[in-house]
């Protein structure tokens, strides 16, 4: 079912700062006020054929969007009465989605709010593995000290909460040794769904590809030979990438910039969070509109005509392997030598290598056990599913 | 493959296109500045177009511009090779003359406007507002095409060939023929700069591509070709200006049309393939000239789904 994904930007704060946080203009000040939210709401509901989606997930996030639960709650009891009393499509056909770094997930409102609204709800909780590769990057504030204790306690009650619960692992130049170990970790956790992806920014170090697909090596041995395979997933392994792509048949773009739609605490409209003034280093914000003008169509006709192709270099559009390189449309923007989304960002080149390589062994190694144990239509039948999320 | 150099002779170098030209004090290209110009045209093969104020030049000036072939872009009508106008004039020119006129300004002097077209030998109509076409001012264009249409058909009737962009262009092209800024087209200012076009330089003199100590540096200068230009490349509105001035400013990227200017140069598109087939009622008329196809939208976006 086709769904838009409309995200608040509630809050530009957050307990913690992570080394690889992609939003470097956090701050404590920047908190989105109701007056704006129900602006934007009435907005998106007064245009429903602009918004013709069959569904819809409303995206909340930060900073830590849980710091502001009061707001969030205030703002879903909007969404459901509004959606009601219009007799919108998307009434019944909605989902509230959080993604958070778990702190307070166990705080008296947040689980009332859970409770209230559990059957809409999707929430992810960040962690990165292990105590030492999570407490390598995910910080506190103004310390140095790691948060690994203070989200792994609410694992449990989240797990129980949503069974089906994924988290989303981020990869950078320093977390490559502890990929695998992270990875089961996780899966020790109870966690069954790990969606993981490399940093789209130039981090990377020379010889980091190599002691990348030799992680993933490990980790493919190590989830075969625990035969993990049967009931856990690991985004990393794909069966879909590693192609090549076709130029004119395959030239979607693999960005959702532009279908999306985000808005801060300004009362302006992006067309993804990656657009917004803190996420970007080197450019300037593109906002497409705001709660009060609506929406100017003529800034999104890039992004809409954007395909593979035309922001690609020949390089590219030649590679071997191109399925599955992703890319994000903000860091392209952001790294590009001119104000254009129209440069393909290629830091990711090198990793994107390495792990089809990995991926290439994982899936003919696996394959080669299952025929031998006749287990194969089987687990094509029954395999697991990850998502390739990339941001 | 740039072919053509634009030189803004002096600050107040009057607009032929869409963009307005803020500035009010007069100030010279150095002279230093102008034969440096000249002399990277010479040598990089390019055709010079000068873009005069309208005020006569001194003449040491006048002696450098002579030292190289050229064509002149004048606001004055003497030795023009193409004249520009801020408003519709009865005139009798023997050359192209530019008319920069805003929406309402055409709506209201259609007949003055159509009345040159007997005397002069081709009219550039030139929008200076297309960002702020509503849908009502599409309907009242369409009205206006139709009328110059008219006129357009009697003169040729009577074996008169009046040019007018925005009617005549697109019966005779065979492909796109765009304005070409950043591709075919480069601007210098008198600053030493170049720039994409001079609509750059006047919104902001820091947006270079480019000087002459450095030569040109033109980043991700593909984007300013046709075949990354994604909507463009699916139209075949070949007249239409492509103003990549206007794409920047209404959509933020150089490759990107705003609506209003698919819309009108669609409605152009239209109204040149009624022309064509009325004209060719009274006998043969651009026989190696395939007819105009038929189509159901004035904004190529609209059919992005339908792209391959």
């Amino acid at each position: 079912m086709e769904a838009r994904n409309i995200t608040f930007i509630v809050t530009k704060d957050c307990q913690l700062a992570c080394k690889y946080c992609y939003l470097v203009g956090k701050n404590e000040k920047e908190r989105m006020s109701f007056d704006i939210a129900r602006r934007a709401i009435d907005y998106i509901l007064d245009h429903e054929t602009a918004f013709e989606e069959e569904s819809v997930v409303w995206d909340f996030i930060g900073g830590e969007p849980f710091l502001e639960i009061d707001l969030i709650n205030q703002i879903c009891d909007y969404l459901k009465s509004e959606m009601y009393r219009r007799n919108h499509h998307w009434f019944n056909s909605y989902r509230f989605s959080f993604s958070t770094n778990g702190i307070n997930y166990d705080s008296e409102k947040v689980q009332r709010f859970i409770e209230k609204n559990h059957e809409h709800l999707s929430i992810g909780i960040t962690i990165d593995g292990t105590e030492m590769k999570h407490d390598l990057n995910r910080v506190y504030k103004g310390s140095e000290k790691g948060s690994y204790q203070s989200v792994v306690r609410n694992i449990p009650l989240w797990l129980k909460q949503f069974s089906n619960a994924a988290t989303k692992v981020t990869i950078s130049s320093a977390d490559i040794p502890y990929i695998k170990e992270s990875v089961l970790h996780l899966y020790s956790l109870g966690i069954h769904e790990v969606n993981i992806n490399c940093v789209f920014e130039d981090v990377w170090n020379e010889g980091d590809d190599r002691l990348f697909e030799e992680q993933l090596m490990q980790l493919a041995d190590a989830i075969i030979d625990g035969v993990y395979y049967e009931d856990y997933a690991c985004s990393f392994f794909s069966e879909n990438i590693g192609k090549p792509l076709d130029k004119i048949l395959e030239n979607q773009n693999w960005c959702g910039a532009g279908r999306m739609l985000s808005v801060d605490a300004a009362g302006n409209f992006y067309p993804c969070t990656r657009f917004a003034a803190y996420s970007l280093r080197s450019k300037k914000p593109i906002i497409i509109g705001n709660v009060y003008d609506g929406i100017d169509k003529n800034k999104l006709r890039p992004f809409l005509s954007l395909d593979r192709t035309t922001q690609s270099r020949q390089e590219c559009i030649d590679c071997e392997v191109a399925s599955g390189c992703a890319w994000c449309q903000g860091e392209n923007y952001d790294a590009a030598d001119t104000n254009t989304i129209y440069q393909r960002a290629t830091a990711i080149c090198k990793m994107h290598k390495a792990r089809v390589r990995a991926n290439n062994y994982y899936w003919n190694k696996l394959y080669r056990k299952l025929e031998l144990e006749g287990m194969r239509e089987e687990f094509e039948a029954n395999k697991p599913k990850s998502n390739d999320v990339i941001c | 493959m740039i072919q053509y150099l634009i030189i803004l002779l002096d600050e107040t170098s009057a607009s032929f296109c869409h963009y307005d030209n803020p500035k009010k004090e007069r100030c010279l290209i150095p002279l230093e500045v102008l034969r440096q110009g000249i002399r990277f045209g010479m040598m990089e093969n390019l055709m010079i177009q000068y873009v005069y104020p309208d005020y006569e030049l001194p003449e040491e000036y006048k002696d450098v511009i002579e030292s190289i072939d050229h064509s002149k872009i004048k606001p004055l009508a003497d030795d023009a090779d193409v004249l520009v106008l801020d408003a519709p004039q009865e005139i009798n020119a023997d050359k192209p003359v530019v008319l920069r006129i805003k929406k309402q300004d055409l709506f209201a002097l259609t007949d003055a406007v159509a009345k040159m077209l007997k005397s002069v030998p081709r009219l550039n109509v030139v929008l200076t507002d297309v960002e702020t076409f509503t849908d009502e001012d599409f309907e009242t264009y369409k009205k206006v095409l139709a009328g110059f249409s008219t006129e357009v058909k009697k003169l040729y009737v009577e074996g008169k060939s009046p040019q007018l962009n925005l009617l005549t262009d697109r019966m005779m092209l065979s492909q796109m023929n765009n304005c070409g800024a950043g591709d075919t087209t480069i601007t210098l200012a008198s600053n030493g700069k170049f720039y994409v076009c001079p609509a750059f330089y006047y919104e902001d003199e820091a947006d270079s591509i480019g000087d002459l100590e450095h030569g040109l540096d033109i980043k991700n200068k593909q984007l300013y070709k046709l075949g990354y230009a994604p909507i463009c490349r699916h139209c075949d509105a070949w007249q239409c200006k492509r103003c990549i001035w206007l794409n920047r400013k209404t959509t933020l990227e150089v490759n990107t049309p705003s609506h209003e200017q698919c819309v009108l140069a669609h409605l152009e598109r239209n109204a040149s393939r009624e022309l064509l087939q009325n004209i060719r009622k009274h006998g043969s008329f651009l026989p190696e000239q395939e007819e105009i196809k038929e189509i159901d939208y004035l904004d190529p976006f609209d059919k992005r789904d339908t792209w391959q």
